[in-house]
């Protein structure tokens, strides 16, 4: 829950994403990716009518850049957190 | 000239409880607990085994498994040395004594007081003394030790110099902790006197040991830093004997009556204090000493008890008896700082009317803080949000 009065910080904005096989991501807003760090599956709110489910990938570019991206899995959608 | 003084084997006679005990055997001064495990002082017979201050306890022992360990008495060699120090100040000098045992001062003024010439001084010195003590002179402070550590009883011994130094062993650069770690390597390199040292030339010596070797080539070629005679002091102390051995709470209570005591002496006069000794007579036997410097002039006993208390939690034993005594002080009036002068409370009013100015000017959301809600959260935008902030 976040406090009154207060706004979220590093909020998802859209990215252009190409997925190689298995959905790993390949290059992110024109920037080659070198490795990927961590991926892990979130799913919360499926309880609501807004349920929330992701796919992160933690990657690192060719010019050394460490991005978290993620796939929405409800909306079919790539975003960028970092 | 400077003149040393040197009362030799000093902390280990003062823990011992006299001369006559060093007499028994091997001795040496144990570790202070929690310092490094290196033996302090020795005496003579554990000399003669190979043993010498500053040595591991583990070699110490293997060279002598007779050697007896005396617990260090740091507060009774600070009160012992108190008084010889003042005894010294009566001849009229300036004396610089921050190692016990070991007292160095300017002559040069002196004369004048004292007969007009150096053998007048050292007699002076001598029956203000009222102790055996070697006492040697130099153009130099090292050179005055070394005169003192060659030196008999009854005769001064004069060293005048490089030249004075030439025939002295390297184990002499000892009296001095920054290069005190450097006889053992020069002696098994062959280089066995000051003279052989002071011969090297500057840069060989710098490319092998580096600072410290240059601050032994300095004082082997007669030269020294100036001295630092200490400032004229006073003591100001108090004491509690405490009726059950003490340590946790108790001993943070026994801290608070000690610190109040202090504040409330008259000799005081509203002076702050900025540096303080605080001392304990430890159940098991010898002494503990901490010396605390506070950040600022203190005269608020919560902020004196806080910044105290912290350190006696470094007590290795409980404690017979706390001592509190005022080491150094700083300007008066710093006393009513707690009620009325509160830097804090100033700052946080500047620091609120800037906000104010900057909402006016830019709005609601011109001064935030980050304000971390769940940092460990796997997903990123729930991990910290933006606060409206409030100083």
């Amino acid at each position: 829950m976040t406090p009154a009065g207060a706004r979220r910080l590093v909020l998802p904005r859209a990215a252009r994403v190409f997925a190689g096989p298995g959905g790993r991501p390949v290059e992110v807003d024109g920037h080659e990716i070198v490795a990927v760090r961590e991926s892990w599956l979130i799913e919360d709110r499926w309880w609501t009518a807004q349920p929330l489910r992701r796919r992160y990938w933690e990657v690192v570019t060719v010019d050394g850049r460490d991005l978290i991206v993620f796939r929405d899995l409800v909306a079919g959608v790539w975003n960028r957190q970092r | 000239m400077i003149i040393c003084v040197l009362l030799h084997r000093f902390e280990l006679v003062i823990a011992a409880g006299g001369r006559a005990a060093l007499a028994q055997g091997p001795m040496a001064l144990a570790p202070q607990p929690g310092r490094e495990q290196c033996v302090g002082e020795v005496s003579q017979a554990a000399e003669a085994l190979g043993i010498h201050p500053g040595m591991r306890l583990g070699e110490a022992l293997s060279r002598s498994p007779r050697l007896a360990l005396i617990p260090p008495d740091p507060v009774g060699v600070t009160d012992a040395w108190e008084r010889v120090l003042a005894r010294l100040e009566t001849v009229g000098a300036q004396i610089e004594g921050e190692q016990p045992g070991l007292a160095c001062f300017e002559a040069q003024g002196l004369h004048r007081l004292h007969g007009g010439s150096l053998d007048g001084v050292v007699s002076a010195v001598r029956s203000a003394l009222r102790l055996p003590a070697r006492i040697g002179a130099g153009p130099s402070r090292f050179c005055a030790i070394a005169a003192a550590t060659g030196a008999r009883t009854r005769h001064a011994r004069l060293i005048d110099g490089a030249a004075g130094l030439a025939g002295e062993p390297v184990a002499l650069l000892r009296r001095r902790d920054e290069v005190g770690h450097l006889p053992a390597a020069l002696e098994r390199l062959g280089i066995l006197t000051l003279g052989d040292l002071a011969a090297l030339p500057r840069g060989a010596v710098a490319d092998r040991f580096g600072r410290t070797g240059l601050i032994a080539h300095e004082l082997a070629s007669g030269r020294d830093t100036p001295l630092r005679p200490r400032p004229p002091s006073e003591r100001l102390q108090e004491t509690l004997e405490l009726e059950e051995s003490a340590s946790g709470q108790q001993l943070e209570r026994a801290l608070g009556l000690l610190v109040d005591r202090l504040l409330a002496r008259p000799a005081r006069r509203g002076r702050t204090l900025r540096a303080c000794v605080l001392s304990a007579k430890l159940v098991e036997g010898g002494t503990w000493r901490e010396r605390v410097v506070f950040r600022e002039p203190l005269s608020d006993p919560v902020r004196m008890r806080l910044v105290l208390a912290g350190r006696l939690a470094l007590l290795p034993a409980p404690a017979e008896a706390l001592r509190l005594a005022a080491e150094r002080f700083g300007p008066p009036s710093a006393g009513d700082r707690a009620l009325f002068d509160d830097k804090a409370a100033r700052r946080r009013e500047r620091l609120r009317s800037a906000v104010g100015q900057a909402r006016a000017v830019a709005g609601p959301e011109a001064a935030l803080r980050v304000l971390a809600v769940d940092p460990d959260s796997r997903i990123p935008e729930r991990r910290a949000v933006l606060t409206p902030f409030e100083p």
